[in-house]
């Protein structure tokens, strides 16, 4: 699993920190990090990483807006994307299953434990 | 038969003229008789030899005229008199006349008789006519005094009435002026001894011509007293009275009431049949008088006692009437009131009959969408509302029409154009002897737009609070994960020992904002319960294994019943009820301690003979925990209500997680209560819709 290349997309600088420490420390992937929509879209055509976490709520152009762009551009189109949210309602989980995310991780999550999440969301773990 | 003519003239009238019934006699111009017959003779009582010669005027009274209808007298040397019916014939033949005389004396004392008789009757009637047209006693009494002194021309006549000690008085007087009245005056009992009562009493009448006479046979004391009146003659006739028998016995009885006695004072007097007769007749009138003014005086009584009653009724209603007026004085200033404070409230209320008419509105329905009252009484609701509203309002009105309180909210829009959120209340109007007859029902709307408004605001300052607290958590959280695996760095043991507390508070601080969060999506209706069949069995597992590592590290054993059967529930937060519940019960249950989890259908029969349709499964959740104090039972599902304040820190619990509880419970349509014994331990149970029962064990 150390070979994997996880984009975070994340307009909370302490946020963008505990996660890339906390990954890197607990299964040495790299993490990039970005702190826009539009930052993050231009590293995943140009870094094409294994994943992308993307928070939903964000200046300017939101997780949601970010996501369709993904969908819609051919480079980034394939990369699963999980959603990093503060919205924990069984109705917002629902709306982003509908958008064709890989899954949904609910704020406030353990930096430590977010790679072996996301593993299991994205079945790399077996 | 031959004529007359065939009879020798002469001799035919001889015969006649000798053998007739009547006196005839031939009388020369100076009225002397010339020729009369035997029957003339005895008429006048004188041979033929002493009559012939005579002047016929030596023998009558009075003229004799031609027109044959007049009367002569006849009269005698005795002083006699006789009454004469004649016949004068003057010009039979020259210078003489032919007179015919009938006696009749006896038909005119016949007649005189018969008219006496005839004004007696006459004055009988007018006498008895004017008493019976009396209507009080004494008019009657006084009318037949006046009325007998008149026709007797005698010079007292008075009505003596008998008292029962033998006295009397009396009571009534009709007297001419030169004599001494005797109204009022008693007179003493021995003037009338008990022997005198009793012959009266058997209807004994006394004429006295002259009361000093052997004949008289009066007791002296009461010719003394006569005296003493100056009463010469007296004729007394007793007044019986028929008394009323008692009801059912015997006849009538007569009763010596008095005595109706008439006075000559001035004369002696013979006192004729007729007048004793009068006196007699006029007596038994008194006698039906007083009987009748008996009667008329039970009837008066009667009257006035039915009078008093009725008078009394009258009172009462009068009363009544009273109290009426002044309930619906009361009533309509009580109505003034209502009307004043339905109107000036701000909420639609009105009254529906069953047809769904209108039949009241206050004016809010004026002010928020124009509607007149007036207007839109008697209007049927899809009038009033439209096609469309009243589709939505049906089923809501056929709850209401059988019977049923109906609440619901809706948006409505007033005739400013704004849309507002309204709560509508339905309530039945049930006739109050006939359960089952639903008379109408009332309708209660009010605003609720701004209340909404602050929910929404409540809600989304509650949503923005959590999850702009989520982001910091995330790092704060994340931080103290880090530091504490020690990567980045070595820390002293009271270095750990502070990062584990900042992990713990940390931990339950994200609990707290979860918990907030959940108890107000529920509570505000955004979160709907996805309810289906679930297996009981299922989620009794479920919340043990999510709670089974808990249990370890705090040395407790989980015990989970099997059971077999279905509820209708929202899966997961029936897992999250019983995850919270198991949670606590661990939270305060002492090591080596056990905790049963288990759900039974045991209520099925008793709702079965209540003939309850729902059946509910109940869950229990048994500890052997320190308990919880039997006021507090009620109140640790409230909001932040620790048993402890101190627990929830030393136990890291929110405050939250029982209210939650209830939340989910009561959206499923079941309850949540708890029951506990200090020191001994805790049960928590909760109770869902029975779907099928399968007929699982129900031993715990």
């Amino acid at each position: 699993m150390s070979d994997k290349c996880i984009l975070l997309i994340d307009d909370e600088e302490a946020i963008r920190e505990v996660v890339q420490i906390g990954i890197e420390i607990e299964v040495g992937w790299q993490v990039l990090i970005a702190s826009s929509g539009i930052e993050g879209i231009a590293i995943a055509e140009n870094q094409q990483p294994n994943a992308i976490l993307l928070d939903v709520m964000m200046p300017e152009m939101d997780g949601i807006k970010t996501l369709s762009n993904l969908k819609a551009n051919s480079q980034t189109q394939l990369i699963p994307v999980i959603f990093l949210t503060a919205k924990t309602q069984a109705a917002d989980k629902k709306q982003f299953q509908n958008l064709g995310v890989a899954g949904v991780i609910t704020k406030p999550f353990n930096s430590m434990t977010l790679a072996g999440r996301v593993s299991k969301m994205l079945n790399w773990d077996k | 038969m031959e004529g007359l003519e065939s009879f020798p003239e002469k001799k035919l009238f001889q015969a006649i003229f000798e053998n007739s019934f009547e006196a005839i006699m031939i009388v020369d111009d100076h009225d002397c008789f010339v020729e009369v017959n035997s029957c003339a003779c005895n008429l006048f009582g004188c041979t033929k030899e002493e009559l012939l010669g005579r002047s016929i005027f030596d023998f009558l009274i009075g003229t004799l005229n031609s027109n044959n209808k007049e009367r002569i007298q006849i009269r005698y040397l005795d002083g006699k008199n006789k009454t004469l019916k004649y016949k004068l014939v003057k010009d039979l033949l020259p210078n003489y006349k032919l007179l015919i005389l009938t006696d009749i004396t006896q038909l005119k004392l016949a007649e005189e008789e018969l008219h006496r008789q005839h004004q007696r009757v006459k004055l009988f009637s007018e006498v008895t006519f004017k008493i019976s047209q009396a209507l009080q006693l004494e008019e009657i009494l006084q009318t037949a005094v006046t009325e007998v002194q008149r026709i007797l021309k005698a010079d007292r006549v008075l009505i003596y009435q008998l008292f029962a000690n033998g006295t009397g008085m009396a009571i009534s007087e009709a007297v001419l002026p030169n004599c001494r009245p005797v109204l009022g005056v008693e007179f003493p009992e021995e003037v009338f001894p008990e022997e005198y009562r009793e012959l009266y009493e058997k209807g004994r009448v006394k004429a006295i011509a002259d009361v000093e006479s052997q004949q008289a046979n009066l007791i002296d004391c009461l010719i003394e007293f006569l005296h003493e009146w100056n009463v010469k003659a007296k004729l007394i006739v007793p007044i019986l009275q028929n008394l009323n028998p008692k009801k059912g016995k015997g006849k009538r009885t007569p009763k010596l009431w008095g005595l109706l006695i008439a006075h000559q004072c001035t004369n002696t007097r013979q006192w004729q049949n007729f007048e004793l007769e009068l006196m007699q007749q006029l007596a038994a009138q008194i006698g039906i008088a007083l009987s009748q003014a008996e009667l008329r005086g039970n009837l008066e009584e009667l009257v006035a006692q039915r009078t008093a009653k009725l008078r009394e009724a009258n009172r009462s209603l009068q009363e009544e009437i009273n109290d009426r007026q002044k309930a619906e004085a009361a009533l309509r200033r009580s109505e003034e009131k209502l009307s004043l404070i339905a109107n000036g409230i701000p909420v639609l209320i009105a009254y529906v009959d069953k047809h769904q008419s209108y039949r009241f509105n206050n004016q809010a329905y004026q002010r928020w969408f124009g509607f007149s009252p007036h207007k839109i009484y008697g209007s049927h609701l899809k009038e009033v509302h439209g096609k469309e509203e009243y589709q939505k309002m049906k089923q809501y009105i056929d709850k209401v029409l059988s019977g049923e309180t109906v609440t619901y909210e809706k948006d409505m829009t007033f005739q400013d154009g704004n849309i507002h959120t309204v709560n509508v209340t339905y309530i039945p109007h049930i006739h109050k002897q006939k359960k089952a007859v639903i008379k109408g029902f009332f309708a209660l709307t009010s605003d609720i737009s701004d209340r909404k408004a602050i929910e929404r605001m409540k809600d989304e300052f509650i949503s923005v609070v959590s999850h702009e607290l989520r982001t910091p958590l995330t790092s704060i959280h994340s931080s103290l994960k880090i530091l504490a695996t020690g990567k980045l760095g070595n820390l002293s043991p009271k270095g750990h020992r502070m990062l584990t507390i900042a992990d713990e508070q940390t931990d339950r601080l994200v609990r707290l904002v979860n918990n907030v969060l959940d108890l107000q999506s529920i509570q505000s209706g955004k979160v709907k319960m996805n309810k289906k069949a679930c297996q009981a069995n299922e989620l009794m597992l479920e919340a043990c294994q999510a709670m089974q590592t808990m249990a370890n590290e705090r040395g407790v054993t989980l015990f989970s019943q099997t059971v077999n059967f279905l509820v209708w529930a929202d899966y997961d937060y029936i897992v999250q009820t019983l995850t919270n519940l198991l949670s606590n019960a661990i939270k305060f249950s002492p090591p080596e301690s056990m905790i049963f989890l288990s759900a039974s259908v045991e209520s099925i029969e008793q709702k079965e003979k209540r003939q309850t349709s729902i059946n509910y499964v109940t869950f229990k959740v048994r500890d052997q925990g320190q308990g919880i104090p039997l006021n507090q039972l009620e109140t640790i599902f409230e909001r932040f209500q620790q048993v402890d304040s101190s627990d929830s820190r030393k136990k890291g619990g929110t405050g939250l997680g029982l209210t939650i509880c209830r939340q989910i419970i009561e959206g499923h349509g079941g309850k949540i209560w708890a029951q506990s014994c200090l020191g001994k331990g805790s049960t928590f149970y909760f109770t869902l819709p029975l779907l099928i029962n399968k007929g699982g064990s129900f031993d715990e």
